[in-house]
């Protein structure tokens, strides 16, 4: 009887460290280091130290100087401009998958998402050598007639950080539109259809609209993930291609102000969340359970 | 969908394979040069050669960082497995709290990477925990833990509460119920987080590049050169983790997908 009672309390002392390290580990990894970020953000640097009384200088910084604001700006316009595009290539792509049947549909699904696995900084080096000026872009653009002489057009500035963003993130676009088209019920379509409207009309009144959560998730995505990059905007955008991701990064480099780094990430924390939430917001599919 | 007029479909076909040549036109380049003598844009196609494979094996540069990128990847998927399962059981079926931990645990994976990056970095600098291959995995399980945890509460959720119960009425303690009945039934959800932790952590760079010490790992190591240009057997070494990658996406696809599919059918 004894042992069964030794089981019973080890059992009992196993569940209390289980629930102990449910509630510890997210917290100490997560939730202390962002909370240590945010106070970091009121802290300032003087001469190459960090000085620990709270100020808000580093906002005031960010509000005051001329350099920040645009840079901010600038990039939160490229990061939409790149949903944008990934959302224009990617629902097409995406609704032609749901016209495929069974096996297909799926394959060529994995097969449109099977880049994302494969590594990051060799798809920005690939796709800065095809953008290049003896890359593949310029010389198929030159056989066409389009340009007489290779362009510069296509690297080292914000043109190329916004081909390249689109191109890596065009699968993340695929994915929740994709999702959203497929739970489409048919019976909607087939109704609208036996009602005499044209195809086009079952596409702008039913389809459309029944997808949009799924562009939402989509661009809330793709958004967040381009406006968090600094490596491709590092590898591709050269001097004038300057992101915020950039400007963040060298904070904690070669400028070495790690506090106003951390009131940058603050704004960036923001912009990030605000585009999440709007993605939830819109993404939240209301009617497909039809 | 229902049936589309001819020109339309011509069109979405040709868009898809638009959407196609673009994502695979990057994966193309590498693949290509670690074959053929590639100068100034020129593929020679004349004299295919294995060369650049051969002095992939000399290069220890490489070899050293693969080697640290795999110690890195076993250590993560092995960290984030276990902890992942043990939240995912633990919140499972208990509503208090669980959403706001839950958020906690997802935080990571929905931050920009620089964000998650950074604050460790401040985090470990303020513990005094000197940046090392032991950050760089802390990092890493801390980025890949919501992927495992929610791939074993899903199943979870999809397991049938009967199964425990008839193993409680057969007379089974809680440890025989968890190791014969729970943990069997877990088992391919947990090896498909696996191997998607491990996917994840292999290719993981921006946080990587923030907290690591000495050495690096592959795509650091990559990063680095990457200014410089890559010589060309990191060419033959992207095709092999090319290769390499899709093998593990066809593992994760067989563990994952025939159990979905199964629940879905019942």
């Amino acid at each position: 009887m004894s042992g069964v009672g030794s089981t019973q309390a080890a059992e009992r002392r196993l569940s209390q460290l289980v629930t102990v390290l449910a509630f510890a580990l997210p917290v100490i990894f997560v939730l202390v280091p962002l909370a240590i970020f945010l106070v970091y953000s009121f802290f300032s640097v003087d001469q190459g130290t960090i000085v620990h009384s709270p100020t808000l200088g580093n906002y005031v910084r960010f509000f005051t100087d001329p350099i920040f604001l645009p840079v901010f700006w600038n990039t939160i316009v490229l990061c939409v401009s790149v949903a944008v595009i990934c959302i224009l290539l990617a629902y097409p792509a995406a609704y032609f998958l749901t016209t495929l049947k069974g096996r297909w549909r799926y394959a060529l699904l994995m097969l449109l998402l099977v880049p994302l696995l494969m590594s990051y900084v060799i798809k920005i080096y690939a796709i800065r050598s095809i953008l290049g000026l003896n890359g593949f872009l310029n010389k198929a653009l030159v056989a066409l007639g389009i340009l007489d002489q290779p362009s510069t057009l296509f690297v080292f500035n914000m043109n190329a950080i916004l081909l390249t963003l689109s191109l890596l993130l065009i699968p993340f676009a695929i994915l929740p539109i994709f999702l959203s088209l497929e739970r489409i019920p048919q019976t909607l379509l087939r109704a609208s259809d036996d009602l005499g409207a044209s195809s086009l009309q079952t596409f702008l009144r039913i389809t459309l609209p029944l997808s949009l959560p799924g562009v939402a998730s989509a661009a809330s995505f793709v958004f967040v993930l381009a406006i968090g990059d600094f490596l491709t905007p590092q590898m591709v955008g050269g001097i004038s291609g300057f992101t915020f991701g950039r400007i963040l990064y060298s904070q904690f480099g070669t400028a070495y102000n790690w506090p106003f780094g951390a009131a940058l990430s603050v704004a960036l924390a923001i912009v990030v969340i605000a585009a999440i939430l709007i993605g939830e917001r819109f993404g939240r599919s209301r009617g497909t359970s039809v | 969908m229902s049936a589309l007029p001819r020109p339309s479909t011509i069109f979405l076909a040709a868009i898809t394979s638009l959407v196609a040549v673009l994502l695979y036109s990057p994966l193309f380049v590498p693949i290509v040069s670690s074959f053929f003598i590639i100068s100034h844009g020129n593929v020679d196609w004349s004299s295919p050669t294995l060369s650049t494979y051969v002095a992939l094996a000399g290069n220890h540069d490489i070899l050293a960082a693969l080697r640290t990128t795999l110690i890195v990847g076993v250590c993560t998927v092995i960290l984030s497995v276990v902890s992942g399962t043990l939240l995912a059981l633990y919140y499972h079926g208990r509503r208090s709290g669980r959403s706001v931990l839950q958020f906690i645990i997802f935080l990571p994976f929905l931050m920009p990477p620089i964000i998650s990056g950074l604050a460790l970095l401040i985090f470990f600098r303020e513990i005094g925990l000197e940046r090392s291959l032991l950050t760089v995995v802390i990092g890493h399980t801390v980025f890949v833990l919501a992927i495992v945890y929610r791939t074993v509460l899903m199943r979870l959720q999809s397991m049938s509460r009967t199964l425990v119960e008839a193993s409680y009425d057969l007379g089974a303690t809680g440890w025989q119920t968890f190791w014969r009945v729970i943990l069997p039934n877990l088992s391919s959800a947990m090896v498909g987080g696996a191997i998607l932790a491990f996917a994840l952590s292999f290719d993981e760079t921006m946080i990587t590049i923030l907290v690591t010490g000495t050495q690096s790992t592959l795509p650091v190591r990559l990063w680095a050169m990457m200014r410089l240009g890559f010589s060309p057997d990191i060419n033959a070494l992207v095709a092999l983790i090319l290769m390499f990658t899709v093998l593990l996406c066809v593992l994760a696809a067989r563990f994952l997908i025939p159990r979905q599919m199964a629940t879905e059918r019942n």
